[in-house]
Parts: C-alpha cells; sequence; structure tokens
C-alpha cells in the first residue's frame, strides 16, 4: 500500500481500499464508500446513487481494465472534502478504454434487439454522479474519478 | 450460496482518526460475508476489528492527525486473518486486562476492555512484529460450515 502518497491537507481525508479482480467484490467498496458518505452526512438516496456509480466503476474496472486477470487489484480511493466526496477507481490497465466507450449509450431499442445488454455503465455513472472524468492512473491503468456534493440540508 | 475462492484479500488504509473504524468494519463485514461467514460471526468480527482500529487509532498511533492505519484481510480457503497495524508511536504490551468484576463494580475504570474482548470474539489473536515498527494485531476466525 505504499504507492499513494498521503499528503491530505488539514481538511482532506483518504481511505484507500485495494480489491482482487472479481466479480462481488465491489460489494466491499460500496458498503466501505456508504458508511463515509453517511458519515459525512449525504441522505439516503445520494448514498445509493453513490452505491451504484461506485458498482459500475469498478465492475468497468474488473471486466475491461484488468480483464477478470484475478491477480490484478482494483484500487479505491475515498477522499473526503468539507462539501464532497471524491471516489477514484483504478484498474491496473491491460486494455484501455476506447473513446467509443464514453460516447452516447445504447438506446433502448437497439439493447432489445442486441445480444449484449451491457454498455450503460458509463451513461449511468455520469447521469448518478456530480462530476466525472477519466484519465490514466499513475500505475498506468484506467481511473475514473467520481465526485458527489454535499448539499446543505434546508 | 456464493462459493469463496480458494485465496483471496482485501487490503484497506485509513487516517488515524476516531470515526474511520466504522469504514473499516463495513468492509471486513462485507467481505466476511461474502465467504460464507454466518450473521453471528460477521457481528463478531465487526466489533472485534472496531476495538482493534480504536487501540491502533488511540493508543499505537497516540491520537497524532496524519497517521494512518493499515488493514489487511486474508481468506486461505478455510479462515480470514484480519491485521491491524498502526505506525508504532507507542507500543503495547499485549497485556490483556481480565478485571471484568472490578470493573463491574466500579473498582477500575470501565474503559481498556478492548483486547480483552477481541480475545473473546475471534478464534485466534495475538501480536506480530512489524518491519517498519509498528504494531500489528492479528485476528483468525475460522468459517463453519452454515446450518
Amino acid at each position: 500500500m505504499a504507492d499513494v502518497s498521503h499528503n491530505a491537507g488539514p481538511v482532506e481525508r483518504v481511505v484507500e481500499l485495494h480489491l482482487p479482480s472479481r466479480l462481488g467484490y465491489e460489494k466491499v467498496a460500496m458498503d466501505a464508500a456508504a458508511s463515509l458518505a453517511r458519515r459525512m452526512g449525504f441522505s439516503a438516496d445520494r448514498v445509493d446513487a453513490l452505491r451504484t456509480a461506485l458498482a459500475e466503476a469498478i465492475t468497468n474496472a474488473i471486466e475491461h481494465g484488468n480483464a477478470h486477470d484475478a491477480q490484478m487489484r482494483v484500487l479505491v480511493m475515498l477522499t473526503v472534502r468539507p462539501s464532497e466526496l471524491v471516489v477514484s477507481v483504478a484498474d491496473q490497465g491491460r486494455k484501455p478504454l476506447m473513446p467509443a466507450h464514453l460516447s452516447p449509450p445504447p438506446t433502448i431499442e437497439e439493447s432489445f434487439t442486441r445480444g449484449d445488454k451491457g454498455g450503460w455503465g458509463i451513461w449511468l455513472i455520469r447521469e448518478l454522479m456530480d462530476e466525472v472524468e477519466f484519465t490514466t492512473a499513475p500505475s498506468g491503468g484506467n481511473q475514473v474519478r467520481m465526485v458527489i456534493h454535499l448539499e446543505k440540508q434546508s | 450460496m456464493y462459493d469463496p475462492p480458494v485465496s483471496s484479500s482485501i487490503d484497506l488504509s485509513i487516517p488515524s482518526e476516531l470515526g474511520y473504524e466504522r469504514v473499516v468494519r463495513e468492509a471486513v463485514a462485507s467481505f466476511a460475508h461474502r465467504l460464507g461467514f454466518a450473521t453471528e460471526r460477521v457481528e463478531d468480527l465487526k466489533t472485534a476489528v472496531s476495538e482493534a482500529c480504536l487501540n491502533a487509532i488511540e493508543h499505537g498511533n497516540a491520537q497524532t492527525p496524519g497517521l494512518r492505519v493499515d488493514v489487511t484481510c486474508v481468506w486461505d480457503g478455510s479462515g480470514l486473518t484480519v491485521c491491524v497495524q498502526d505506525q508504532g508511536l507507542r507500543p503495547y504490551s499485549g497485556h490483556v486486562t481480565p478485571g471484568i468484576e472490578q470493573r463491574l463494580r466500579g473498582d477500575a475504570p470501565p474503559r481498556g476492555l478492548g483486547l480483552y474482548l477481541i480475545t473473546q470474539l475471534v478464534d485466534a489473536c495475538g501480536f506480530k512484529l512489524s518491519s517498519n515498527g509498528g504494531n500489528v494485531l492479528y485476528m483468525c476466525m475460522r468459517r463453519c460450515p452454515r446450518a
């Protein structure tokens, strides 16, 4: 766990989680992130949105970036700031993300006729999170950085 | 039921601050649940892991801002070992004070039962040496077949 620096300022706190590239383990990160988000004061529906977006991002990392190689890891970083939670998911990038994957999702009509029902993950992440950015991780893999803003309770 | 792999592991790192132990507790519970541990055992593990993290934050890292607590969870096919490591500002003796009766009578402070509680909740536990001088508390739990 020495690959990430911890130069967090006084108002930033970082939780790191390393998972095996195996479907099902996204649940571990979802539960950890939900616990953190609840503690920060996010409402139940925002916590659910975060869980869903995180599940999609980790599933992409396992299936695409790490190509189901169980020896590879997925790194999830949760950065707590006073007004937002930044969640980044990085894989070890055997397969870089193709620009076509970032384009609009298939239409419902197309999905009825296609054998492959996937392809909605990135669209869903963009719908659920306040900011989404696709970059390259320091390790060279794919990284998705998602931000969810803490709205003040009226 | 989910069939766990032969071996598997997760690693976590949290700021050494009270409250973050809850994030570890949820992650470890989720991992243990996936491995097929019974709910009751998962609850025991959650309590033990929380106590271990609190010890690391309060004692090992002496509540110093900027430090970290690292947690590794390794499943070997029949048991789960959780190691909680601090940065060793203060060494622990690992001494377990069993004076529960004294505490109930009010002759001793109610705090300080964390290690005792951990010994009662997991199948094996103890301290290990770490290469960087931190305290490492390991806790093992075997998985009993589900009824």
